[in-house]
C-alpha cells in the first residue's frame, strides 16, 4: 500500500439538480491525495463546498462522479473507519457522556470483551480530558467538552481517518484554543490522518501538515496547497511568533483574497457592462451558492 | 451541614411540585422558609388568593343563580345540596362496608357486635318515638300557621267569587233580553255584539282577580316552613339508620355466614344419621343425594363473599380499572405501528386513509359496534375459556373482567388509539438528522437505533399522545357506560338520571366533579411521567 496515497480524492464531482436548468456542481474536480499520518486543513470560503467533500469521505453524501478511496477501499457507505466529529457535538442528550462513546464502541468491538471496552471508552474519554465527567449527561456539560465527548467518540473508533468538520466552529476563542492543543495533542500521539475543515486561517496554519485551499464555489476544486513545516510537536507560542508563521498565514489570505475578487468580478461580468459603471456592486459578503442548499451536515 | 438541612428539605419540596405541576404552591413554601416574605405575599396574592377569590365568586353566582330554575327532577342544587349528597354517598358506602364485616365476622366477636347493634337499635327506637311526636307537633303547628294565613285569602276569594258570578248572571240576563230585542228587530245587532265582546273581557278580567289570590295560596301552601322539614328529615335519618341497623342485625344473626355454615353443617350431621340408619335401596339413594347437596352447600358457603351494592367509590374503582385497560391496549396498539409509521413512509401511506376515517368516528358507534362483536364472541360468558382462565388467577379473578369490560375497555382503546399513533409517528419521523448521521457512521445496527436512538428521541412526543390519549379515554369512558349500563361511573349518573329522587339531580352534579376530579389526577400522572422521560427537561403545557 502506498502510504503517499492512503486518502485519494480524484475528480469528484457533487451536483445538485437545478429545478431551473442544467444541474450545479458545488464541487467540480476535487483531487487530492492525502499521506497517511498526515493532517491536511481544507479551508475556503463559506460555502465554497468544504463540508461537502468532507461529508462524501465520511459517505454521508453521495457522489455525483468520481471516486475516494481510503486505505485502498472505495468508499460507498459511512463506516466507522472514517470517524467523523461535527460542527455540532450531536450527543444523544439522554445519555452520559461514557455511552455515547461507548455506543460506537461496542459497535465496532464487539468482539472484544466487556473490560477491554470499558477501558477502551475511559481511555478516549481521558485522552480529551474528560476523566472526571464520563457520567455527565451532555445537557450537564459546556459546549466545549460536549465537543469534547464528540471527539472522543471519534476517536475511541481507532479510525484510518479522522475527519473534523469545523470542531471549533461554535466555540469561543479560548475553549477553541484550549482544544485545539487537545487534539494537536492526541494526533501527535497516535498519528491519525486527519482532515480538518476550518475557515480559521491560523488554526489551518497551527494544526496542519498541508494545507489545501479551495476556490470558491460553483464548480469549487483545489486551489493551491501548501506544506507546512513547523516541527511536531508544536508549541503555539514558539509558533505564533516566527515570521515562517506570517508567512504561511500571509499566503493563506492572500488566496482567499483573490478568491472573492475573482468572484467579484465573475459577478460583474454576469450583471453586463452598464452595471460595471452606473451600480456598483455591494461587497459580495455572501456567496452564490450556499453550502446548506447540499444535505444538512452539521448545525 | 446541619444548616444545610432546612435548605435541602426546601429545594426537595419544590421540585416535587415542579415535577408534578403544582407551582402554583411555590411561594407558600418559600415563605414557609422565610425566602423574601414580600416578594412571595405578592405572588401568593396574584396567582393563588385572588384565583381563589374568583372560585368562591363562580361558586356564590352558583348559589345565587341555581334554586331560581325549576325543572322536573326539583330546583338546581346548590353547592351545599351538592356536599351533602357527597356525604350521603359516602355514608351509604361506609355502611356497606360495615354490612360486608358483619356479614364475615364469628364467633364471639359476632356475638359482641349483635348485643352492640341491638343496644343501639333500642337507642334509636326511642330516639324516633321521639322526633315523630316532634314532627306531629311540626305538622299541627304548621297546618294551624298555613290556615290561619289562608283563611283571610280565602274568604276574599270567595268573596270576589261570589261577586263575580252575580255580576256574570246579571250580564248574561241582559244579553238574553237584548237578543230578544234584536229579535224583533228593536235594536240593531251590533249592541248584541259589543255586550257579548264585553261580556268576555269581564268574565276574563275577574278571573285574572281570583288567580292573584289564588297564586297567593299556593305560594304559601308551596312555602317550606324550615322547622317541619327539618323535623320530617331527622325522622328520615333516624328511620334510616333503623334500616341500617335491621340489615347489620340479620347479617349478624341468621344471615351471617358463620351462623350459616353452622346450621347447614349441623344438618350435615343430621343427614349423616339419616343416611346411616336409611333402610330400602330408593331411601339410601334419597338420602345420599341430599347429602352431597348439603355438602356442596358448606363449600359454597365457606368461600361466599358478600354482595356489596355497588357505592360509588366501587364505581370509580371500576372506571379507573376499565381505562386501565383500554389505556394499555391503545398504547399496545399505537406505539409499534406509530415507530413503523414514523420510519416508513410506504407504512404511513397505507394507514393514513384508515387514521383518516376512523378517527373522527363517534365512540358511541364503536361502543355498539364492539358490543355486538364482543357478545358475538363470548354467547356464553359464564362458561367461555377466556373468562375462566382469567377466573382462574389469583387477584385477577377479584378483578371482576367480563364482557361489558371487554367492551367498554375496546371502544375507549378504539377511541384513544389515534393520538397516540400519530403523535408517536411524529415523534419518530422528527428526529434530528445529525443523531441518525451519527448511527450511521457508527453502523449501529437497527435494533441499536431503535432502542438507543430511535425511542428515546421519540419519548417526550409519544407521551404528549399517551397523555392526549388518556384524556380521551376518560371521557369516553363515562358516555360509554352510561349508554351501555356497564358498571362505573358513568352506569352511577345514568342511574340517578333514571332514578329521580330528591337527590338525584345533586348526584349527578357531585359525579361530574368527581369525574373531572378524576380526569384532572390521570392528567398530572402522565405529566410527572413526561417529565421523568424528557430529556430535555423542557416544560410541558399544563
Amino acid at each position: 500500500m502506498n502510504d503517499d496515497r492512503f486518502l485519494e480524492i480524484s475528480q469528484v464531482v457533487k451536483a445538485y439538480p437545478n429545478p431551473f436548468g442544467d444541474d450545479v456542481a458545488v464541487v467540480d474536480g476535487f483531487d487530492l491525495k492525502i499521506r497517511k499520518g498526515e493532517v491536511i486543513s481544507v479551508i475556503g470560503h463559506s460555502g465554497c463546498g468544504k463540508s461537502t467533500v468532507l461529508t462524501m469521505v465520511a459517505g454521508l453524501n453521495e457522489i455525483t462522479s468520481g471516486g475516494i478511496i481510503v486505505d485502498g477501499k472505495e468508499v460507498t457507505e459511512p463506516g466507522p473507519d472514517r470517524a467523523v466529529a461535527f460542527q455540532a457535538p450531536c450527543l444523544l442528550p439522554w445519555i452520559t457522556a461514557f455511552d455515547n462513546v461507548a455506543l460506537g464502541v461496542n459497535r465496532s468491538y464487539a468482539h472484544e470483551s466487556k473490560s477491554i471496552r470499558k477501558e477502551i471508552v475511559e481511555y478516549a474519554l481521558s485522552a480529551v480530558g474528560l476523566a472526571d465527567a464520563m457520567n455527565k449527561r451532555p445537557s450537564e456539560m459546556s459546549g466545549g467538552m460536549q465537543q469534547r465527548v464528540g471527539i472522543a467518540r471519534a476517536i475511541a473508533l481507532k479510525p484510518k481517518v479522522l475527519l473534523l468538520d469545523e470542531p471549533f466552529g461554535r466555540l469561543d476563542s479560548l475553549t477553541r484554543m484550549e482544544l485545539q492543543d487537545v487534539i494537536l495533542d492526541l494526533l501527535d500521539r497516535d498519528k491519525i490522518t486527519t482532515m480538518i475543515i476550518t475557515h480559521d486561517p491560523d488554526e489551518a496554519v497551527f494544526m496542519s501538515d498541508r494545507i489545501c485551499m479551495m476556490t470558491n464555489g460553483p464548480g469549487a476544486k483545489v486551489g493551491e496547497l501548501m506544506e507546512i513545516d513547523f516541527e511536531r510537536p508544536r508549541d503555539r507560542k514558539e509558533i505564533l511568533g516566527t515570521d515562517a508563521f506570517f508567512e504561511y498565514r500571509r499566503r493563506l489570505i492572500q488566496f482567499l483574497d483573490d478568491c472573492e475578487h475573482e468572484k467579484e468580478d465573475r459577478r460583474k461580468l454576469k450583471a453586463g457592462p452598464e452595471a460595471l459603471e452606473n451600480k456598483p456592486m455591494p461587497h459580495a459578503s455572501k456567496p452564490a451558492f450556499k453550502e446548506e442548499s447540499g444535505p444538512k451536515v452539521a448545525v | 451541614m446541619s444548616e444545610k438541612t432546612p435548605e435541602k428539605i426546601k429545594y426537595s419540596i419544590l421540585r416535587f411540585l415542579d415535577v408534578t405541576g403544582f407551582t402554583v404552591f411555590d411561594p407558600l413554601v418559600r415563605l414557609a422558609f422565610r425566602e423574601e416574605p414580600r416578594k412571595q405575599v405578592e405572588s401568593l396574592v396574584k396567582f393563588l388568593i385572588i384565583p381563589i377569590i374568583f372560585i368562591a365568586a363562580c361558586t356564590g353566582l352558583w348559589w345565587v343563580v341555581a334554586p331560581n330554575h325549576k325543572t322536573k327532577s326539583g330546583e338546581v342544587p346548590t353547592p351545599d345540596i351538592v356536599i351533602s349528597s357527597a356525604l350521603i354517598n359516602d355514608t351509604f358506602s361506609n355502611r356497606e362496608k360495615t354490612k360486608e364485616s358483619d356479614f364475615l365476622l364469628q364467633g364471639e366477636d359476632r356475638l359482641e357486635s349483635l348485643k352492640e347493634v341491638e343496644h343501639l337499635m333500642a337507642e334509636r327506637a326511642t330516639e324516633l318515638e321521639f322526633l315523630e311526636a316532634h314532627l306531629a307537633e311540626q305538622e299541627s303547628i304548621y297546618k294551624t300557621r298555613t290556615e290561619s294565613l289562608i283563611s283571610p285569602i280565602e274568604a276574599q276569594l270567595n268573596a270576589l267569587k261570589e261577586k263575580n258570578r252575580a255580576a256574570r248572571t246579571g250580564r248574561s240576563s241582559e244579553i238574553d233580553t237584548l237578543s230578544l230585542q234584536v229579535a224583533s228587530g228593536e235594536r240593531p245587532y251590533e249592541a248584541l255584539v259589543r255586550a257579548i265582546r264585553e261580556d268576555g273581557e269581564l268574565y276574563a278580567m275577574g278571573r285574572g282577580e281570583e288567580s292573584v289570590f289564588k297564586d297567593q295560596i299556593e305560594a304559601i301552601r308551596s312555602d317550606k316552613y324550615k322547622p317541619l322539614e327539618d323535623a320530617r328529615l331527622a325522622v328520615n335519618a333516624v328511620a334510616d339508620e333503623i334500616q341500617f341497623l335491621k340489615k347489620r342485625q340479620g347479617f349478624l344473626s341468621e344471615s351471617n355466614r358463620s351462623v350459616k355454615l353452622e346450621q347447614t353443617k349441623e344438618k350435615l350431621v343430621a343427614q349423616d344419621g339419616k343416611l346411616s340408619n336409611a333402610e330400602d335401596a330408593k331411601a339410601v339413594l334419597r338420602e345420599a343425594k341430599a347429602f352431597v347437596k348439603l355438602e356442596d352447600g358448606i363449600g359454597r358457603l365457606e368461600t361466599q363473599q358478600y354482595a356489596s351494592a355497588m357505592t360509588v367509590y366501587l364505581q370509580i374503582k371500576r372506571s379507573i380499572f376499565t381505562v386501565f385497560v383500554g389505556f394499555l391496549m391503545a398504547a399496545a396498539i399505537a406505539i409499534p405501528i406509530g415507530i413503523l409509521c414514523g420510519l416508513n413512509k410506504i407504512a404511513m401511506a397505507c394507514l393514513t386513509p384508515i387514521i383518516s376515517i376512523f378517527k373522527p368516528v363517534s365512540p358511541v358507534v364503536w361502543l355498539l359496534i364492539f358490543q355486538i362483536i364482543v357478545g358475538a364472541f363470548f354467547p356464553d360468558p359464564e362458561s367461555h375459556p377466556f373468562f375462566l382462565f382469567f377466573d382462574s388467577i389469583p387477584f385477577i379473578n377479584t378483578l371482576g373482567i367480563n364482557p361489558s369490560l371487554i367492551f367498554s375497555a375496546c371502544t375507549v382503546a378504539m377511541c384513544a388509539v389515534w393520538p397516540a399513533l400519530v403523535n408517536t409517528a411524529l415523534g419518530v419521523a422528527s428526529i434530528d438528522k445529525d443523531h441518525l448521521n451519527v448511527a450511521r457512521v457508527l453502523r449501529l445496527n437497527f435494533w441499536d437505533r431503535l432502542t438507543k436512538i430511535i425511542i428515546p428521541s421519540s419519548l417526550p412526543l409519544v407521551f404528549t399522545g399517551l397523555r392526549i390519549s388518556l384524556g380521551v379515554e376518560w371521557m369516553v369512558l363515562i358516555a360509554a357506560e352510561a349508554l351501555s349500563s356497564s358498571d362505573g361511573l358513568g352506569k352511577f349518573v345514568w342511574d340517578e338520571y333514571q332514578n329521580g329522587s330528591s337527590f338525584s339531580f345533586a348526584n349527578i352534579i357531585y359525579a361530574c366533579f368527581v369525574v373531572g376530579l378524576i380526569g384532572f389526577l390521570l392528567d398530572r400522572m402522565m405529566i410527572v411521567l413526561q417529565r421523568f422521560v424528557s430529556f430535555d427537561g423542557s416544560e410541558t403545557a399544563v
